[in-house]
């Protein structure tokens, strides 16, 4: 488990060794020390023979201690048992009823979440009864509307995806859709929520039983220990001590194990910058990139990439995906997370970074008004109502009427050209020299692609501010761009202006890519060019020409040396004739 | 062989105070084994309509035929498959029950039809590029054995030079099966080469219809004249 060497999966791991021990072992090793009643040793406080004192009877606290780690953790762990099969049911119910009865169900959650936790267990606690078992109902169940509402929600979120719809329509039944497509897809962040919510019971446990609501002499547990170590505190404060801390620290090792089981499930820890991004401004070219490598351990999806971008100069990067062009783009921006590795030289203007999927680079909790205003807030310390103004003269620079008004929507509420306007206008509240537009118009269908190419050619001009554009579209960026940079398996192999590339590329892989793009006056009576094979992954080596083994005019050589970038195309038989 | 049929269909989505007719009554018919191409831009309409010819959204008014055996292929093959289900169990989830069905033998049948190998049935969707994916998608909608495909911007979250193999592949399957098929596409390039015929779309309404070469040559309403001036062109 490589997770183990970070401090969290160290913590979580003693934490875990912790509880088991006690668990496991405790009843054996103390199990005997714990019933001893002596008599001579009455309501002691610590001594060498009872570190931490002897309780009424003369029995040692700490033995006791140690073995209420079982009924304690046992208890809670039961209570959380229920809280998630109430939870799942009740939360999955909506999923497989029609859609009034589960309408209906999401009403009542929604009623019954209102009410606070610990207030319902106390309620339960006194209706069911004093006890263990009792306590761990009533624990349990009034955890369950929030488990409930979690697993509705998560389950809400993953039906609103295609393939749920898909196998909707392949007639696939309610109860299988929850089982086989539903639950396998929320249970990380479930689980997650469950070992939180154990930590959460033990201490709600220790309080019950400290009420005299949990668990019933002659049995005890810690809340129970502690309910009687607080009646003698000042005779003996160690005998309170010692059951209140192991309630502390098994919460504190439920809550470590919920973390770290957050950070195993949830990816990656939030964006770090990565090494080679520096965002000081240089004058002369937007950006220069000097050899630049981006590895994930063995695989090397940029390998080596050299290039420039002139000020208020448009340049589009093109390739098929997983060529590297958007990992070209993150580290020229300095964003690629670790565990990726940047290496080469990065010389780069302010820069703004436009994504295909605006919304998920524009935060749906925010009005779109003032994530705008934020940028400017936080890098010039303008003034929240200056910001707000600027806000919404750079909306209305990117066109969008009634600037005022969409400022104060949220993302959701906003088309998809319009988010990606607003993630322009975004961009726009600095002055950057080199704007990176990462597939921009690949989610918008033609007319509205259109508008924000014109767009992004307006800003450019008005601006001066160059544009690094990223496509795997040809014409896109033949309509936007003066110059191409043709990526394939992490480098360049074509460097060319947009008449040669319709007049007639180099490189036979750029030729290959532009015949294969149907165009309005394409043959319909023959089937389309395709180039055949497939790109070798970051991780293949390559020794020779990486577009060898799909090249029709593939040599010896090609098959054993890289070829040189020279004169702006890295092949040994480029093409030299105009098609 | 089945034709689909639209006559006079509405549907209306959103509650209450937000509910708003996105389509308003559309009548469209895909003949017997031929491709209908249904352009127009996203918001227009497009894929409400083809989800309400397979059940995914109710009608308001009119009515779709056939009621049953329509498949949907969907435009993004990274959602619409579930992550957590192989490949194999994908497909196989959509061959219909009954006696005597060879359930591995028509998966590796169908794997085979949309040109991937059988060793892909163990797999993870994300374990395969997004042309093989969507490879996936069409198998597990023909495993159905549907009378009418409706492809929904199938080649738009795709490579062009992956775009190509997908449309090579539903033009064979096409015309090998006899496929009755409307062929969603905001890209009018890629309608023109699949579709015999070609329906524009805008605000929820047909604006114009014919035969594909009529159609993009000597277009008759202003709206698909806009449309093919924004078509981002090479030469
Ligand atoms: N976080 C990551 N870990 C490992 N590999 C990655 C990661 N991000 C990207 N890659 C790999 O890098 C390669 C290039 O990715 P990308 O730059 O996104 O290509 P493009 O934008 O050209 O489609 C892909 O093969 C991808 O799998
Ligand atoms: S170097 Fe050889 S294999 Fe590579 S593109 Fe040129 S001709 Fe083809
Ligand atoms: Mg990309």
């Amino acid at each position: 488990m490589r997770g183990l060497k970070t401090p969290l999966g160290a913590a979580a791991a003693l934490s875990l060794a912790f509880l088991l021990f006690a668990v496991v072992l405790g009843p054996i090793l103390w199990g005997d020390d714990a019933i001893k009643v002596d008599t001579m040793a009455l309501a002691q406080g610590a001594s060498a023979a009872h570190p931490m004192g002897t309780d009424g009877l003369g029995r040692d606290v700490l033995a006791r201690t140690m073995v209420a780690a079982r009924p304690s953790v046992g208890l809670a762990l039961l209570a959380t048992l229920i809280t998630v099969a109430g939870g799942l049911l009740l939360g999955g119910l909506p999923a497989v009823l029609g859609r009034r009865a589960g309408r209906l169900l999401n009403g009542f959650i929604g009623l019954v979440v209102a009410f606070p936790g610990l207030l319902i267990a106390l309620v339960l606690a006194v209706v069911l009864g004093s006890g263990g078992r009792p306590a761990a109902f009533a624990i349990g169940l009034a955890g369950v509307p929030a488990f409930a509402r979690l697993t509705q929600t998560l389950a809400a979120s993953v039906a609103g995806r295609d393939f749920v719809a898909a196998a909707r329509v392949l007639g696939v039944g309610r109860t299988r859709m929850l089982v086989r497509h539903i639950l396998p897809n929320i249970g990380e962040p479930l689980i997650v929520q469950a070992t939180l919510g154990a930590g959460g019971a033990l201490l709600a446990f220790a309080a019950l039983s400290f009420l005299g609501l949990g668990v019933q002499a002659p049995d005890y547990d810690w809340g129970l220990l502690l309910n009687e170590g607080l009646n003698r505190v000042y005779v003996n404060p160690a005998a309170a001590l010692a059951p209140g801390i192991a309630v502390v620290l098994a919460g504190l090792a439920f809550n470590v194990l919920g973390e770290y089981a957050a950070q195993v499930f949830g990816g990656r820890s939030p964006a770090a910058r990565g090494a080679g991004g520096s965002a000081r401004p240089v004058p002369g070219d937007a950006l220069t990139v000097k050899d630049l490598r981006v590895s994930y351990g063995p695989a090397v999806p940029v390998k080596g990439v050299s290039f420039t971008v002139g000020a208020g100069e448009r340049v589009g990067l093109v390739g098929e995906s997983g060529s590297g062009k958007s990992l070209t783009a993150l580290a020229a921006s300095g964003l690629v997370e670790p565990p990726g590795v940047v290496a080469g030289s990065i010389e780069a203007g302010e820069t703004a970074m436009v994504f295909q999927d605006p919304m998920t680079s524009l935060n749906p909790a925010l009005r779109v008004g003032t994530q705008l205003a934020e940028v400017a807030t936080a890098h010039e310390r303008l003034a929240r109502r200056a910001a707000g103004r600027r806000a919404v003269a750079r909306l209305t620079d990117v066109h969008i009427a009634a600037a005022a008004k969409v400022a104060r929507q949220y993302p959701h509420e906003l088309s998809g050209g319009m988010r990606q306007r607003a993630m322009i206008a975004m961009g726009l509240m600095g002055t950057p020299r080199l704007i990176i537009a990462d597939e921009p118009t690949t989610a918008l269908d033609v007319t509205v692609q259109k508008q924000i190419l014109d767009l992004l050619r307006e800003v450019s001009d008005s601006t001066g501010a160059a544009i690094l554009l990223i496509s795997h579209d040809l014409a896109v960026v033949a309509q936007l761009c003066s110059r191409v940079l043709v990526m394939y398996a992490g480098v360049i192999v074509e460097d060319l202006t947009v008449e040669r590339l319709v007049a007639g590329p180099a490189h036979p892989y750029t030729r290959a890519l532009l015949a294969s793009v149907p165009d309005m006056s394409a043959d319909r009576s023959q089937p389309l060019a395709t180039i055949p094979g497939r790109m070798p992954s970051p991780a293949d080596p390559v020794a020779g020409c990486p577009f060898a083994p799909r090249c029709p005019r593939a040599g010896d050589r090609c098959l054993t040396a890289m070829p040189p970038f020279e004169d702006g195309v890295a092949c040994w038989h480029p093409i030299k004739e105009v098609s | 062989m089945t034709a689909l049929e639209f006559q006079g269909v509405r549907v209306r989505l959103g509650r209450r105070r937000h509910a708003a007719d996105v389509v308003k009554g559309v009548d469209l018919t895909v003949p017997a084994g031929t491709v209908v191409g249904l352009v127009g831009e996203s918001g227009c309409g497009k894929s409400t309509l083809a989800r309400a010819a397979v059940g995914l959204v109710p009608l308001a008014a009119g009515r779709i035929t056939p009621g049953s055996g329509v498949q949907l292929v969907f435009q993004d093959p990274y959602s619409s498959l579930d992550p957590r289900m192989t490949v194999g169990s994908a497909v196989a989830e959509a061959v219909p029950k009954g006696a005597g069905v060879d359930r591995a033998g028509e998966v590796a049948r169908l794997l085979d039809l949309v040109g991937l190998e059988p060793g892909h049935a163990g797999r993870l969707p994300r374990h395969l590029s997004g042309g093989q994916r969507q490879r996936v998608a069409i198998a597990r909608a023909l495993a159905a054995r549907p009378r009418v495909v409706i492809a929904d911007e199938i080649t738009s979250a795709l490579d062009v030079s992956v775009q190509g193999m997908v449309l090579n592949l539903v033009r064979e399957l096409q015309r090998e099966l006899g496929l009755t098929m409307l062929f969603i596409s905001h890209n009018l390039a890629v309608v023109r080469y699949v579709s015999d015929r070609v329906a524009v779309m805008n605000r929820g309404r047909i604006v114009e219809s014919g035969p594909v070469d009529d159609v993009l040559s000597a277009p008759r309403d202003p709206y698909t004249r806009t449309l093919l001036e924004s078509v981002p062109r090479l030469r």
